[in-house]
């Protein structure tokens, strides 16, 4: 094996987290804590290595990535990274920790292993499996800080997204029974005529990953989980985790023949816009900031399924979303982590002034609120556009307004909350409370993030744009 | 061996309607055995090793494993016995699992009915769907593990008939068990040592 051969890249993709994991568990938490540094920036180096090259690989019978697998790679890596790398900040902060500092870092780095493993298998029931053991890895990282609140969220979740995985292999099990394989390299090689039982696996597909990735009305677990795990985790949980439960649907979805039938085109769509909707309305009335989020996450998640159903341009735009979605929203749960750290509070009421009590962590809010709203110039607009776009041409003028709404309604939500936050004052005799200043530290990596999520919006990332085109092609969109 | 699928409908239908946890643990256990028998004759006619290790597994974990674990739990939890909300609702709830099951089967005669034409291949869509039923309607989280392991019971059901040679079966099935046990054991000690309870009671805080 040498540089130039993926192969060696692949591995090591799955060695870092491995190793990170294992070794993280040194009883020692500066030891633990910098392993666990090292392994994230060694998988990132991984995954850019395997974006750089380009090339659609295949190990053996289970294990194989193309170009729409190194995308996704470098958004998991990446988020990996950046929370790993954020959560010294959070842990000390964390007064009575369920786990320890070791558990926490060797937790951390299973949880990107199964993403990662979920990504360059090409095998559809070891891709479940992976899937899978996101659930196992994450569930205790979400109890970190020992609330009753934490411990409900966690078994939910657990509980929630299991029943929903349970649904997709049900969905697998009907596939190989029409198809024979599951390996998607075969499927793509000699895709199989329409049957129902194929078109019965996509639909449950639909159900049992969407559960996952947070589609209503199977989304419950979502805001719970969101809003209880610790800030870095619910980076990744926004981040990477929806998006990589979309990433196994996509693989599902993929095995129906084109034209796919207008049936089940209407099903995806109807989840799509039905969560985009529901989403931005419900992020309205919530009262904390994380919960906020994680309503924000499901409504991204909703506008990238209906790229994906609408397909062409759509599907390009859909990736992108995706994409610059996962560095902006990390990067707001960064900023909501600080505050929550500082205040003890993710009451949006109770928190205010942040201009002068926290400008540098204030700033970067109202960066990565507008990133993940799809202002302009940012990534997540470019996306919005696009899937506006491809959906204005199939001529669908209620499924374009549906969608619109949905986009308006998160903006003006969202960023007119992170306003008050940011920019709004206590009255009267509360001023003094709230002018004191706080600590602003592991906000770099929420500007780092939040500077990809607009830098794939202004101009041409190298490798990482092309890349995002050459995934959409390979699924059959359209690239302009 | 479709007495014994019958018989894997009727476990189903009579988890909907019991209130009481220790006789729900002891029909889940007696659901997982049928279907172990029913893998073990699967094994032994189609002459699959896979199949075989695979209804070890289910008797082994499903059968004695995860319900002596349960017991274990009521033991530490005395009031948990029965879960009340379910004790108030009991018919709505037997009377939703049989209007739930029709459906079921009738989707699954309307769907897939042209390719599976046997009446039994519907089982264990019907038994998917009142594992759902039972996670979705219940909040005691011992009973919320019995309607998971259903599911998880289906699941295997419906691998060993749908899709004779399905890969890496033992493989799932065992990667199931061991998150059923994560769940049983893990989760719920947690959740004992901070919450002191097993019944959902967060709601309110947790709503935004």
């Amino acid at each position: 094996m040498t540089p130039n051969d993926p192969t060696l890249w692949l591995f090591l993709v799955l060695f870092a987290p491995a190793a990170g994991s294992v070794l993280s568990l040194i009883p020692h938490s500066e030891v633990s804590e910098w392993v666990a540094r090292a392994a994230a920036l060694l998988t990132v180096v991984a995954a850019v290595a395997l974006l750089v090259t380009g090339a659609s690989v295949q190990w053996g019978s289970y294990l194989g990535i193309d170009q729409f697998s190194e995308v996704f790679l470098v958004m998991v890596a990446g988020i990996y990274a950046t929370s790993t790398w954020y959560s010294r900040r959070y842990l000390r902060s964390v007064l009575h920790p369920y786990l320890s500092t070791s558990t926490y870092y060797a937790l951390l780095s299973a949880f990107a292993l199964a993403m990662l493993a979920t990504l360059v298998v090409s095998d559809l029931g070891l891709m479940w499996i992976g899937l899978e053991a996101t659930t196992i890895a994450s569930a205790l990282l979400v109890v970190l800080e020992r609330k009753s609140t934490s411990v409900e969220a966690a078994w939910r979740y657990t509980i929630i997204a299991s029943a929903g995985l349970t649904i997709a292999l049900f969905a697998l099990i009907l596939l190989y029974g029409a198809t024979g394989t599951l390996n998607f390299f075969r499927l793509d090689a000699s895709p199989p005529s329409l049957s129902l039982p194929i078109e019965m696996a996509v639909a449950l597909a639909l159900v049992g990953y969407g559960t996952k990735a947070g589609l209503f009305p199977m989304h419950t677990w979502l805001p719970d989980a969101h809003s209880e795990a610790p800030s870095p985790v619910s980076a990744m949980f926004s981040g990477v985790l929806l998006p990589t439960a979309l990433y196994a649907f996509v693989r599902v979805y993929r095995v129906l023949p084109t034209p796919v039938p207008v049936a089940l085109t209407d099903l995806v769509l109807a989840f799509g816009v039905a969560t985009a909707l529901i989403a931005a309305f419900l992020l309205q009335r919530q009262r904390s900031f994380k919960r906020m989020l994680a309503y924000s996450s499901m409504e991204v998640m909703g506008l990238a399924v209906v790229g994906i159903a609408v397909g062409g341009i759509a599907l390009y735009g859909a990736l992108i979303l995706l994409v610059a979605h996962a560095f902006a929203k990390s990067a707001a749960f960064y900023c909501a982590g600080n505050v929550l750290q500082e205040t003890g509070t993710t009451r949006i009421d109770d928190v205010r002034d942040l201009r002068i009590r926290a400008p540098w962590t204030g700033a970067a809010w109202v960066l990565a609120g507008f990133g993940v709203t799809g202002a302009p110039p940012f990534g997540t607009f470019l996306g919005e556009l696009l899937i506006v776009t491809g959906t204005l041409a199939t001529g669908n003028i209620l499924l374009v307004t549906a969608i619109v709404v949905a986009i308006l309604v998160a903006f003006l939500g969202l960023n007119s909350q992170i306003g008050r936050m940011v920019f709004g004052s206590r009255p009267g005799g509360e001023r003094e409370v709230s002018q004191r200043p706080l600590s602003e530290r592991g906000v770099g990596f929420a500007y780092l993030n939040v500077g990809i999520a607009l830098a794939l919006g202004v101009v041409s990332l190298p490798y990482l744009t092309g890349a995002i085109k050459a995934a959409a092609a390979l699924l059959g969109g359209s690239v302009p | 061996m479709a007495l014994v699928g019958v018989g894997i409908l009727l476990t189903a239908l009579y988890l909907q309607a019991e209130s009481f946890v220790a006789p729900l643990i002891s029909t889940v256990a007696l659901q997982s055995l049928l279907l172990a028998v029913l893998l073990g004759w699967l094994a032994w006619t189609e002459h699959s090793v896979d199949l075989a290790v695979v209804a070890g597994v289910v008797v082994a974990i499903r059968g004695i494993g995860i319900p002596w674990v349960l017991r274990h739990q009521i033991r530490a939890f005395r009031w948990k016995m029965r879960e009340i909300h379910a004790a108030r609702r009991v018919t709505g709830h037997a009377l939703a699992a049989v209007a739930l099951a029709v459906i079921a089967w009738f989707v699954f005669e309307e769907t897939l009915g042209p390719v599976f034409p046997s009446p039994s291949y519907a089982l264990p869509f019907v038994l998917l769907v009142q594992g759902l039923l039972m996670l979705a309607t219940r909040s005691n989280t011992l009973v919320q593990v019995i309607g998971y392991l259903e599911e998880e019971n289906a699941i295997v059901y419906a691998a060993a008939i749908f899709a004779s040679g399905f890969p890496l079966l033992v493989e799932v099935v065992v990667f199931l068990d061991v998150l059923g046990v994560v769940l049983v054991g893990v989760i719920l000690s947690i959740q004992r040592d901070v919450t002191g309870t097993l019944e959902e009671g967060q709601e309110e805080t947790l709503s935004g």
